[in-house]
C-alpha cells in the first residue's frame, strides 16, 4: 500500500499518544477526577504536543487503519445531463456542443469533458434517474438525505450517516467536512442553515471550511498556556454537560458537542491549510474555487477524514444563458474528475474512496426564452467512481431528446442503496434511536443498482 | 428631476433576466418560500372593538394554549422557578442577565404572584435598555444583520435613534410601518425613516424582497421567476408588483439629508416567466385589488412635466407626484391589511417564545400551518383593536402561563410546537457581549465596541433550528477578545478582582454561581469549581479560566 501521506514523516508515537489524549471523549467523570485530583497538569506532559506539534503524517496512522471513504462533488444548482453525460447532439434542444467517443466503445459525452471521456472505464454513469422534488430546496433535502422529510424528524444528511457509519469518533481530524467556499447560494444557503446531521446528533455534523481555506481562531492563544486551555475546556465540559443531561436539552447537546470538536480540529489545523499542498498539485486541479476544494477533499481524505463534501454555492441553476454557463462550469468539473480519480487511483486508494458527483436534479430538454435549461427532476444522470463501484459501466438510458427515462429508470432510494452498499453499509437496517418511530437507512427495501456494483 | 426616462424600453425586463444570471453566478439571494394566508383570516373583520384588558388577553392567551394542550392529549410542564423567571424576563426585555443585585432585589420584593411579576415587567419594559434591545432586534429583523461600515451609517444618518424613539413612544406598528414605506418624513425627528428604503440602496427588487417579510411575514424570492411553486397565493405578478410600487424610487444624498425622491413617471416594464410569456408589471400585491393606472401605449412616451407634481416643493424637501405609487402602496394595499398585523404579532411571538405560532416565522403562507390558528386570529384582531400597541403585545405574552414554563423538556413530547415548556434558544450577538459586560464588570461598558464584535461573530436570530457551529466554539476558545474581556476585569469593583479579593473558595464559588447562572450551585458542581481553585491557589487566573469555562457553558449561552 502506498503512502497516504504528503509531507515528511516525524515521530509519530509521540503524536499518536498525543491525539488519545485531545480526541475529546469528553465523558465528565474523568475531567471531574482529573482536577480533582490535579493531575491534569501532569497530564500535559502527553498532552503538550497537541496543537502544536502535531503534524499532519502521524494522523495518516488513523487513515491507513480505517476503510471506506467519500468524496462528494455536489453539483448544487443542477446540471445539466445534457452538456454532461447524456448528450443529445443534432437533436432540437440537444445544445451546440457535440459528443465525443470515450475509451468505452459506443459510450459518448458531452464534448465538454474530454479528460473524462479518457477515464470511462472508472467511471459508472446513471443516465436514468427520475426524482420527485422539482425545486432546489426540497431537491438537495432529498437528494442529500436519501429521502423525503416527514416533520418533526430530520433525516441525517449522507456525510453525518457515512461519517457515524464509517467514521473515528476519537480521531481529532474531523470525520464529515463540508468545504464550500462560497457561503451564499439561494436556496442552497437557506438548507446550510438547517440541521444537517438531524436524528444522529450534532456530532455527526459537517465541520465547515473553505473560501479563505482557512478556519478562523484554530490557534490557542499564546498568552494562555495549553495546560490553562485543557483544564478550563474540561471544567466547561463539566459544567456543560451538567446542564444539557439535567435541561434534557437538544441545543446544549449541539453546543456541547461544537466545543467537543475544537481540540480535534486544532490538532489538525495543517490539513485546512491549502498553502501546505505542493503547487504543482494545485495548478493540475485549476484555479478556481472548487478545483481548489476538491483537491483538498483528496488531501482531508488521505489523512484520516471519512466523508469531504465539495460544494461551492449553488453555480449550475442556469435559468440564464446555459450554454454561456455550462462551457464554464463543465469543463472544470471534467478536469477535477480526472484529477480526483487519477490522484486517488496512484496512490492505491481509488478501490476504498467513493467518489459521486451529482447535483439535485437535471435541466430541461427544452431551452426557455432566456436559453436557459430550467428544472427537470424526470431523467437526470450522475457518475460515480471508485470504492465499491464498477468502472466502464453506463446504466439506465433516456429516450433521444431525453425527456423519459426509457431504460433501468432509479430514483434517490436506488441510489443511496446503492452508496451505502458500495460503502459496504446495510442500507436497509433500521435506525434505533430513543423516541424515534420506525425509519431505516433506506426506506421501502428499495434495492441498490445492482449493474454497477462491484 | 433628472434621471427617471424612458418607461417603456425593455430595460428592466433585461436587467430581471441578468438579476437571475448574476444571482445564479454569484449565489446572492437567499432563497424561500413565500407567503400566504388562509382567506378567512385574510378578510378578518374590521369592525372596531373596545380593547380588552391586560388581564382579559393574557387569559385568552393561557386558554389557547390549555386547549392546544388538550388537543394533543398532553400536559405541559411545570412552572419554572423563581430566579429562572427573572434572568428570563431580563433577557427577553432588556437584553441582559440580570446583575446580581437586580436579581436579589427581585427575590427579596417577591416574585411569585402576577402583581409582583407584572410589576418588574412595566418596570422593564419602561427602561431605557429595552428600547436599546429591541432596537436591535426590529434592526436586525427589518435590516438585517450587516458589515459594521454599515452599522455605523444606520446611526449616522438616525436609522437607530428613529426606531428607538418608536420603540421608546410605543409608537403604534402600523404608522411605524407606513412612515419607513412612505420615506417622506413629517418633520426633522422622522428623517431616520428614510433609511429603510435608503439603504437598499436604488435596489428596487431588494427593497421588495425586504418588505415582504418585513411587512407581511411572507418571503417572495421564489416569484422573481415564475408564480411559487408550492405556495398557490403568492404570484410572479406579485413579485414585480411590489416592485413596481418601489421602481419610481431614486436615491438623493440632499442637503437635509438621504431623500428617497418619487418620478411620476417611468416604471413600466414587463416580466418573463420561464415559458418566456410576458406579463405587464401592474401595482399588484397578494390579495388586493391592482392599483389602476394608466399605462402609455407601446410607442408613447412620457414626458416628466411640471404639473405631474404636487406644487410646494421646497429646496429641503422632494417634490411629490399627484399620483405616488409608493403612497398608493401605503393607503391601498398597508394600511387595515390583515397581514401587518399577523406578521407582527408572530414574529414578536417568536421573539418571546423561541418560535413562531407560524414556523419559520417569516413564511406564513398556505403551505405553513399555525400551530395555534384561533390565538393567532384573536391575538392578531386584539392587536388592531388595541391600535397596534407592540408593548401591550409584548406584556400580555410575558405575563402568560407558557412564558413561564421550565424548559426542561418534558419526556413525553417532542414537538415544539405545543409550547408545552419554554423554548430554549441562543442569546443574540449583542445579548451575549451585554450578558458577558453584565457578568464580568458588573455594568455595560463601552456597549457598542463589545456588540460589534459579538454580533458578527454569532448573526443569528430566531434561527428555523438550534444548531451551534465550531466557528463560534472556536471564537469563544481561541478568539482573543473573550480573553481581552476577561483580562479588563480588573477594576476593585468587577468580578475577577472582587472574587480574587475574598477569603474562601466557598464565597468565590457562591458568586460565580450567582453571576454567571442566577443560582446558586449544586453539591456537586460547588465541589468540582471548589476544588478547580483550590488546586490552584484560587488565584485571579485560575478565577478567570472557571469564569471562562461558565460564560462559554450552554446554561450561559442559551435563554432558557
Amino acid at each position: 500500500m502506498k503512502k497516504y501521506q504528503q509531507s515528511p514523516s516525524r515521530d509519530s508515537h509521540h503524536s499518536r499518544n498525543a491525539m488519545q489524549h485531545s480526541c475529546g471523549s469528553a465523558e465528565h467523570t474523568v475531567h471531574r477526577r482529573l482536577f480533582l485530583q490535579g493531575t491534569m497538569a501532569a497530564g500535559a506532559a502527553s498532552t503538550g504536543s497537541f496543537s502544536g506539534l502535531f503534524s499532519v503524517p502521524a494522523l495518516a496512522d488513523v487513515a491507513k487503519k480505517s476503510g471506506k471513504k467519500c468524496i462528494l462533488l455536489w453539483l448544487c444548482g443542477a446540471p445539466s445531463q445534457f452538456e454532461t453525460w447524456d448528450p443529445k447532439p443534432g437533436t432540437e434542444t440537444g445544445g451546440p456542443f457535440p459528443a465525443i467517443p470515450t475509451n468505452l466503445s459506443g459510450v459518448k459525452v458531452s464534448s465538454l469533458m474530454p479528460q473524462c471521456a479518457t477515464i470511462m472505464d472508472k467511471l459508472a454513469v446513471v443516465r436514468s434517474m427520475k426524482t420527485e422534488p422539482g425545486e432546489h430546496f426540497q431537491g438537495i433535502d432529498v437528494l442529500t438525505r436519501g429521502d423525503k422529510p416527514r416533520p418533526p424528524f430530520t433525516r441525517p444528511i449522507l456525510g453525518s450517516v457515512i461519517a457515524q457509519q464509517l467514521g473515528q469518533l476519537d480521531s481529532p481530524v474531523p470525520q464529515f467536512v463540508l468545504l464550500d467556499p462560497c457561503p451564499e447560494g439561494n436556496e442552497f444557503k437557506q438548507f446550510k442553515a438547517g440541521n444537517w446531521a438531524g436524528w444522529l446528533g450534532a456530532e455527526y455534523g459537517p465541520i465547515r471550511a473553505g473560501g479563505n481555506y482557512a478556519i478562523p481562531n484554530i490557534n490557542r492563544l499564546s498568552e494562555i498556556s495549553e495546560v490553562d486551555h485543557a483544564d478550563r475546556e474540561a471544567l466547561r465540559q463539566f459544567l456543560s454537560r451538567k446542564f444539557e443531561n439535567d435541561q434534557r436539552s437538544e441545543a446544549a447537546a449541539s453546543h456541547n458537542a461544537a466545543f467537543n470538536r475544537v481540540n480535534g480540529l486544532m490538532s489538525c489545523a495543517p490539513l485546512f491549510d491549502l498553502n501546505q499542498l505542493p503547487e504543482k498539485d494545485r495548478q493540475r486541479y485549476g484555479g478556481g474555487a472548487f478545483a481548489q476544494h476538491a483537491l483538498q477533499a483528496r488531501h482531508l481524505i488521505e489523512n484520516g477524514s471519512t466523508f469531504v463534501m465539495v460544494a461551492n454555492g449553488m453555480p449550475w441553476d442556469n435559468h440564464v444563458f446555459q450554454h454561456e454557463m455550462h462551457q464554464m462550469l463543465v469543463p472544470e468539473l471534467d478536469n477535477v474528475l480526472f484529477q480526483l480519480i487519477n490522484d486517488l487511483e496512484d496512490r492505491g486508494m481509488l478501490q476504498d474512496t467513493l467518489v459521486i458527483a451529482m447535483g439535485e436534479f437535471g435541466r430541461t430538454p427544452w431551452l426557455n426564452d432566456a436559453r436557459g435549461r430550467d428544472h427537470y427532476p424526470k431523467a437526470w444522470s450522475m457518475a460515480m467512481a471508485g470504492g465499491g463501484i464498477k468502472g466502464g459501466v453506463v446504466h439506465g438510458a433516456t429516450d433521444p431528446l431525453g425527456f423519459e427515462v426509457v431504460d433501468g429508470q432509479v430514483d434517490n432510494r436506488n441510489l443511496f442503496a446503492t452508496i451505502f452498499e458500495a460503502l459496504g453499509i446495510d442500507p436497509h437496517q433500521e435506525y434505533e434511536l430513543p423516541g424515534l418511530p420506525t425509519f431505516h437507512r433506506v426506506e421501502n427495501d428499495t434495492q441498490p443498482i445492482r449493474e454497477i456494483l462491484v | 428631476m433628472k434621471g427617471f426616462c424612458n418607461p417603456m424600453e425593455p430595460k428592466v425586463r433585461i436587467g430581471g433576466l441578468l438579476g437571475c444570471l448574476l444571482m445564479s453566478v454569484c449565489f446572492l439571494h437567499g432563497g424561500g418560500a413565500l407567503e400566504a394566508a388562509e382567506s378567512g383570516n385574510a378578510v378578518a373583520s374590521t369592525e372596531k372593538m373596545v380593547p380588552r384588558n391586560h388581564e382579559e388577553v393574557v387569559a385568552q392567551i393561557n386558554q389557547h394554549l390549555q386547549r392546544g394542550y388538550q388537543n394533543r392529549g398532553l400536559e405541559p410542564t411545570n412552572s419554572c422557578d423563581d430566579r429562572a423567571f427573572v434572568r428570563r424576563v431580563y433577557l427577553d426585555l432588556v437584553g441582559r442577565i440580570p446583575k446580581v443585585a437586580e436579581l436579589e432585589k427581585c427575590l427579596k420584593d417577591g416574585i411569585e404572584t402576577s402583581q409582583q411579576r407584572g410589576r418588574l415587567i412595566e418596570q422593564l419594559l419602561q427602561s431605557e435598555e429595552h428600547v436599546i434591545h429591541w432596537a436591535d432586534l426590529f434592526d436586525t429583523l427589518l435590516m438585517g444583520r450587516a458589515a459594521e461600515a454599515k452599522y455605523a451609517k444606520r446611526r449616522q444618518h438616525q436609522w437607530r435613534a428613529f426606531l428607538e424613539n418608536s420603540i421608546r413612544t410605543n409608537q403604534p406598528w402600523n404608522q411605524f410601518i407606513e412612515e419607513i414605506l412612505l420615506a417622506r418624513p413629517a418633520d426633522e425627528t422622522k428623517q431616520g425613516g428614510n433609511w429603510f428604503l435608503f439603504e437598499r440602496n436604488n435596489d428596487h427588487q431588494q427593497i421588495a424582497e425586504a418588505i415582504a417579510p418585513a411587512v407581511f411575514g411572507i418571503r417572495i424570492e421564489c416569484a422573481q421567476c415564475h408564480d411559487h411553486m408550492l405556495v398557490d397565493e403568492i404570484k410572479q405578478s406579485h413579485y414585480w408588483g411590489l416592485v413596481a410600487f418601489f421602481n419610481r424610487g431614486k436615491n438623493e444624498d440632499g442637503k437635509a439629508g438621504p431623500q428617497v425622491m418619487e418620478s411620476a413617471v417611468g416604471g413600466f416594464s414587463e416580466f418573463a416567466d420561464l415559458l418566456g410569456d410576458s406579463t405587464p408589471n401592474r401595482l399588484a400585491f397578494l390579495e388586493v385589488d391592482t392599483v389602476e393606472e394608466k399605462r402609455p401605449g407601446k410607442d408613447e412616451k412620457q414626458s416628466d412635466e411640471d404639473e405631474l407634481y404636487r406644487p410646494g416643493r421646497t429646496d429641503n424637501v422632494p417634490r411629490v407626484p399627484v399620483f405616488s405609487r409608493r403612497e398608493k402602496f401605503v393607503t391601498k394595499v398597508v394600511r387595515d391589511h390583515p397581514r401587518v398585523a399577523r406578521a407582527l404579532v408572530n414574529r414578536v411571538w417568536a421573539l418571546l417564545m423561541g418560535r413562531g405560532i407560524v414556523h419559520p416565522y417569516d413564511e406564513m403562507d398556505s403551505i405553513h400551518d399555525p400551530s395555534h390558528p384561533e390565538l393567532l386570529d384573536w391575538l392578531s384582531q386584539d392587536f388592531r383593536d388595541s391600535g397596534y400597541s407592540v408593548r401591550r403585545l409584548i406584556r400580555a405574552i410575558v405575563s402568560s402561563d407558557a412564558y413561564r414554563l421550565a424548559s426542561r423538556r418534558p419526556e413525553h413530547v417532542d414537538d415544539p410546537a405545543t409550547f408545552a415548556y419554554y423554548l430554549e434558544r441562543s442569546l443574540t450577538g449583542e445579548q451575549l457581549a451585554r450578558s458577558i459586560a453584565i457578568a464580568l464588570f458588573g455594568d455595560l461598558g463601552d456597549d457598542e465596541v463589545v456588540n460589534s464584535v459579538f454580533r458578527q461573530q454569532f448573526p443569528d436570530l430566531l434561527p428555523d433550528e438550534q444548531v451551534a457551529n465550531v466557528k463560534e466554539s472556536l471564537f469563544l476558545s481561541n478568539g482573543p477578545k473573550l480573553q481581552d474581556l476577561l483580562m479588563a476585569s480588573k477594576q476593585p469593583t468587577h468580578l475577577i478582582p472582587r472574587l480574587a479579593g475574598m477569603d474562601t473558595d466557598q464565597e468565590r464559588v457562591d458568586l460565580l454561581f450567582q453571576v454567571m447562572f442566577a443560582r446558586v450551585p449544586d453539591a456537586e458542581e460547588n465541589a468540582v469549581v471548589k476544588a478547580y481553585l483550590s488546586k490552584r491557589g484560587g488565584t485571579a487566573e485560575s478565577i478567570r479560566q472557571v469564569a471562562w469555562s461558565m460564560l462559554t457553558s450552554a446554561e450561559f449561552r442559551y435563554n432558557h
